[in-house]
């Protein structure tokens, strides 16, 4: 059973990642008065990249960028997706944590080794971006893992489903109204988009990618897409006891994403960090004190 | 279209791909360019088409050379065309990549590209409306399922050829054979 579980988890979060990007691409377009591509355009990209030949640039760079997909893949196993969850027993959030940055590590030395300026400015935004987010991230984790009194996102979730969705609970209400203001830069859309800014470093990490690397990629960038979204849905809106529901609740917090990416412009590297670290950290750490002062 | 047709997906997926996704290389040559942007934003919009702007020439397969071709540019058309990954497409847009068009006795100015870097394909006029590009693609598409868009192909059987001819127009190039000799034959 568990072994079944293993095999569905990561295809499903393939599947419903990919999907994902089709469709942001189909509203995006009829947010912008566009026809738009067809859904399946994702997919007829990953074809012709695959069929397509490309230059190497050395061995790490061509490893780097499966490690990236295989820590991505990884780190669905650990995340419940309705009933599924085929790691429940080992590690929580805690491991969780350690394996969302194996994905932008494996991007950076696949980078890395193509010596490519752009590549670096890339690099470097992804790391500082990173280190803007994960601070209330971490504020935020440290807030559930008190409140329910446990690191098992698996308890956490049944938890919720006994007792009401946290997003609405009142002691850790300002730690998901945090959670949403950083939820753009986890998942690397438009206020914080500066690491694939096609427009100024010529799409960053991905500059130098070409052919079957740069499909690996987009399937790499489907899975974080989907990991980012099932890790806020887990969290806050309580999971779901069947698949069906579990989706149509990432659907739509997605949709909801799309909105902001469609409304707002780039902020700067330095404005993304400065905002980061302001008012989602504020109200994370307030939302951690209330925690506490109840929890008395 | 028959981009809904599923067994011809399963016959050649690869040869649906590269007709259903072509991604053109974002590089502005000529005055033409002026004529993309209402192409791919919302007036004219083709990325129902799949055609979609990328920004380095490593994930394109679509060239779009808009414009006339200065002898500088020329450098940089030839530097972009040899990165793109195979099987690629190179489309000449407005009449000066053509035959020089207003630039026919211009001092520094290419006046016939097809010389330098194979060419699948010509858009005519100065300027061809964005709807010339919605053609062209059409076309493309018919000659990608013909097997006749063979540019790239052209381009490996014949470099020896093609690099004379750019080492004639630019003097010596800093940049080494993109095909060593052997595979001339």
């Amino acid at each position: 059973m568990q072994m079944i579980e293993m095999i569905l988890s990561p295809l499903l979060a393939l599947i419903i990642g990919i999907f994902f990007l089709g469709l942001s691409r189909k509203i995006m377009a009829r947010i912008q008065w566009r026809y738009g591509p067809p859904i399946t355009q994702p997919v007829i990209d990953v074809i012709r990249l695959f069929s397509q030949k490309s230059v190497s640039h050395g061995k790490l760079f061509n490893l780097g960028i499966i490690f990236s997909l295989a820590g991505s893949l990884v780190l669905v196993l650990f995340l419940p997706l309705a009933q599924i969850c085929p790691l429940s027993g080992s590690g929580g959030m805690l491991v969780i944590l350690y394996m969302m940055l194996l994905a932008p590590l494996g991007i950076a030395l696949s980078g890395g080794e193509s010596a490519n300026p752009n590549t670096s400015i890339g690099i470097s935004r992804k790391f500082i971006l990173a280190l803007g987010y994960e601070v209330p991230l971490l504020l935020i984790l440290l807030a559930l893992m008190t409140h329910y009194k446990t690191i098992s996102i698996v308890h956490i979730v049944s938890i919720q489903q006994n007792t009401g969705w946290a997003f609405v609970s009142l002691p850790l209400l300002l730690s998901g109204i945090a959670y949403v203001l950083i939820l753009p830069a986890i998942l690397g859309i438009r206020p914080f988009e500066v690491v694939q800014a096609s427009q100024e470093i010529s799409s960053g990490p991905m500059a130098e990618y070409g052919g079957p690397f740069l499909a690996l990629a987009t399937i790499q960038h489907a899975l974080s897409l989907f990991i980012g979204i099932a890790l806020f849905v887990n969290l806050f809106l309580g999971g779901a006891g069947n698949l069906l529901i579990f989706f149509l609740k990432m659907l739509v917090v997605f949709v909801l994403v799309l909105f902001v990416n469609a409304a707002l412009p780039r902020l700067r590297i330095e404005q993304a960090v400065k905002y980061l670290w302001r008012w989602p950290t504020l109200l994370a750490f307030i939302g951690m004190i209330i925690v506490l002062i109840v929890r008395r | 279209m028959d981009r809904n047709q599923l067994i011809k997906w399963l016959k050649a997926p690869a040869k649906m791909g590269h007709k259903y996704s072509l991604h053109a290389v974002y590089f502005c040559t000529g005055c033409g360019i002026i004529e993309v942007p209402p192409s791919i934003t919302a007036r004219w919009d083709a990325e129902r088409f799949g055609v979609l702007p990328v920004a380095t020439p490593r994930q394109a397969n679509l060239f779009l050379i808009t414009g006339y071709v200065s002898v500088k540019t020329l450098r940089a058309i030839i530097r972009t065309y040899e990165q793109m990954p195979e099987p690629k497409y190179s489309v000449g847009f407005g009449s000066c990549p053509i035959n020089g068009g207003m630039y026919w006795d211009s001092y520094n100015t290419i006046k016939h590209l097809d010389k330098y870097i194979p060419i699948d394909g010509w858009i005519a006029g100065c300027m061809p409306r964005p709807e010339a590009i919605f053609v062209a693609v059409t076309h493309l598409w018919t000659l990608i399922d013909k097997d006749m868009a063979d540019g790239y192909k052209r381009y490996r059987d014949h470099y020896q050829a093609y690099r004379a001819n750019q080492e004639h127009a630019l003097g010596k190039l800093e940049w080494p054979p993109l095909f060593s000799n052997e595979t001339k034959s």
